[in-house]
């Protein structure tokens, strides 16, 4: 349906000027032209809605996160999180701990990068990423050499380390728990929660 | 009335359904109300004191046509199976309640108060021949204002609100099915803004509102209504320091367009025509982005 309708057939059509919007062909220019003098000052917000899941159980609720701002472009700040009517698990709903979560996201004490309490210190302190990995990596390999378990009772070759346990996240994808599966049942980590139960 | 307490009515999981149709009292008198009330506060009050007198018009046309005839189940069904909208627009047009509807509308709106250049345009549609006022009701079911004519077709627009709004609410919304996204599931006509709803049990769901028949049907939240698209979304509002605007434009960055979405959470009393013209600053701000308005509003063309 695109049929151009020429002003032509309408018949006595008053004036040459086309204004050009609703207000201003009714006769509500005036009234248009304060309104748009009143917005003139303004600016417009730039704020975003983003879908996510609730990083805490494994339930992994569908959650809207509101910013100020676009994190994909520039600085963002959480302001609002409300359970995802859309989403097929909570619909909508979240239990007190999910209703809190822009508190968690924006605590001051929240863990924002990886840290240490060295033996014998009452404090934690900073400690770099490389650092960090490299003394889990050390920690869990000589404890794995310690412990290891290679054969049953039975005198059965195993692969069984009881004494290191693992906790993954329930916010992570199904190939990044496949993944983390893998690499912590390959060790023989018995004791291990990837959160990919529901 | 019982006095035992119903936790339920707190608690509860929101089911949205999938479509609302226009209640059999239709959603004039309450536009009205609510364009009166914007009046009060705002420096469109003429013009939005003008759209609550026709739609108070509008009602008084649709009491005179009555309730309208439930539509042939038998088409509903074959429309149904091939996911198409029960509504023909076209053949809604070429009816004689739209004939009826618009000559009625033509001499209830001229008992308005309103500018000259308004008068101009409702006589001139009275005057205009049969052919013409077919082809700007195509136009306008079809989402388009014609060129030069934006004066008239608000009369010609609300005349065919009355029509289509009439015969949505004589639908049967269990019987309507998803077409496509940002179309009306009831006739098949574009959406004017998109509303997330604060109905009990429906908390939180985002209803797109038909611009023609008023009809609300069910879109997943952070998503264009243009295009479909779930990437690059994101909103402006007028920035005036709060954090919870009630009136948002939802951008799209895939189709460089932009439709407004009302929170009904945060002020029930939003209604998705009244509001879209009084949030009139919003598109002012917004014309001079990359984006281009997606919604439909026959009342405020030329944003």
């Amino acid at each position: 349906m695109n049929i151009d309708l020429s002003r032509r057939s309408f018949l006595k059509l008053a004036g040459a000027g086309v204004a050009a919007t609703t207000l201003g062909s009714m006769g509500f220019g005036e009234a248009e032209a304060q309104e748009l003098a009143l917005i003139r000052p303004f600016k417009l917000a730039t704020l975003t809605e983003i879908r996510n899941t609730c990083p805490y159980c494994s339930v992994a609720c569908g959650i809207i996160m509101y910013s100020k701002g676009d994190v994909r472009k520039e600085q963002a700040e959480l302001i609002h999180v409300e359970g995802d009517v859309d989403h097929p698990t909570n619909r909508g709903t979240l239990c007190p701990k999910g209703a809190a979560l822009k508190d968690f996201v924006r605590s001051e004490t929240r863990l924002s990068q990886p840290m240490i309490r060295r033996p014998g210190a009452d404090k934690m302190e900073p400690i770099s990423w490389d650092d960090a990995l490299d003394r889990i990596a050390r920690a869990m390999k000589d404890d794995r050499d310690e412990n290891l378990v290679q054969f049953n009772e039975a005198g059965v070759p195993v692969n069984r380390w009881t004494t290191a346990g693992f906790l993954a996240a329930s916010a992570t994808t199904n190939e990044t728990a496949w993944a983390t599966f893998k690499a912590v049942k390959g060790m023989g980590i018995a004791g291990f929660d990837n959160q990919a139960r529901v | 009335m019982s006095l035992s307490p119903d936790p339920s009515v707190i608690g509860g999981v929101s089911s949205p359904k999938f479509a609302r149709v226009p209640k059999a009292e239709l959603p004039f008198a309450r536009r009205a109300t609510r364009l009166r009330h914007l009046a009060k506060s705002s420096h469109l009050a003429p013009y939005l004191r003008f759209l609550a007198d026709l739609a108070e018009a509008q009602q008084r046309v649709a009491d005179t046509l009555g309730a309208a005839d439930p539509l042939d189940a038998e088409l509903v069904e074959r429309n149904r199976s091939y996911r198409m909208p029960p509504l023909d627009r076209a053949a809604l047009i070429a009816s004689g309640s739209m004939k009826t509807a618009l000559g009625a509308l033509v001499s209830e709106a001229a008992k308005i108060d309103m500018p000259a250049a308004a008068r101009a345009a409702l006589e001139e549609l009275s005057l205009a021949p049969e052919s013409d006022c077919q082809t700007m009701l195509g136009q306008l079911s079809a989402g388009q204002v014609p060129e030069g004519l934006s004066a008239h077709a608000v009369f010609a627009a609300a005349a065919l609100q009355v029509v289509a709004v009439r015969q949505a609410a004589a639908i049967d919304a269990q019987k309507l099915v998803p077409i496509s996204v940002g179309t009306c599931p009831a006739c098949g006509g574009q959406p004017g803004v998109s509303m997330v709803t604060a109905t009990q049990h429906q908390e939180g769901a985002r209803y797109a509102c038909c611009a023609t028949c008023a009809t609300e049907w069910n879109e997943v939240r952070v998503k264009c209504l243009c295009c479909g698209s779930t990437k690059g979304i994101s909103y402006r509002a007028i920035d005036d320091g709060s954090t919870a605007s009630v009136i948002k434009a939802e951008v799209c960055d895939e189709c460089h367009s932009w439709v407004k979405i009302l929170y009904q959470n945060l002020d029930t009393a939003l209604e998705p025509v009244a509001d879209d013209v009084a949030s009139l600053g919003l598109d002012a701000l917004m014309r001079d982005t990359e984006w281009k308005r997606g919604g439909f509003n026959a009342f405020l063309s030329g944003y």
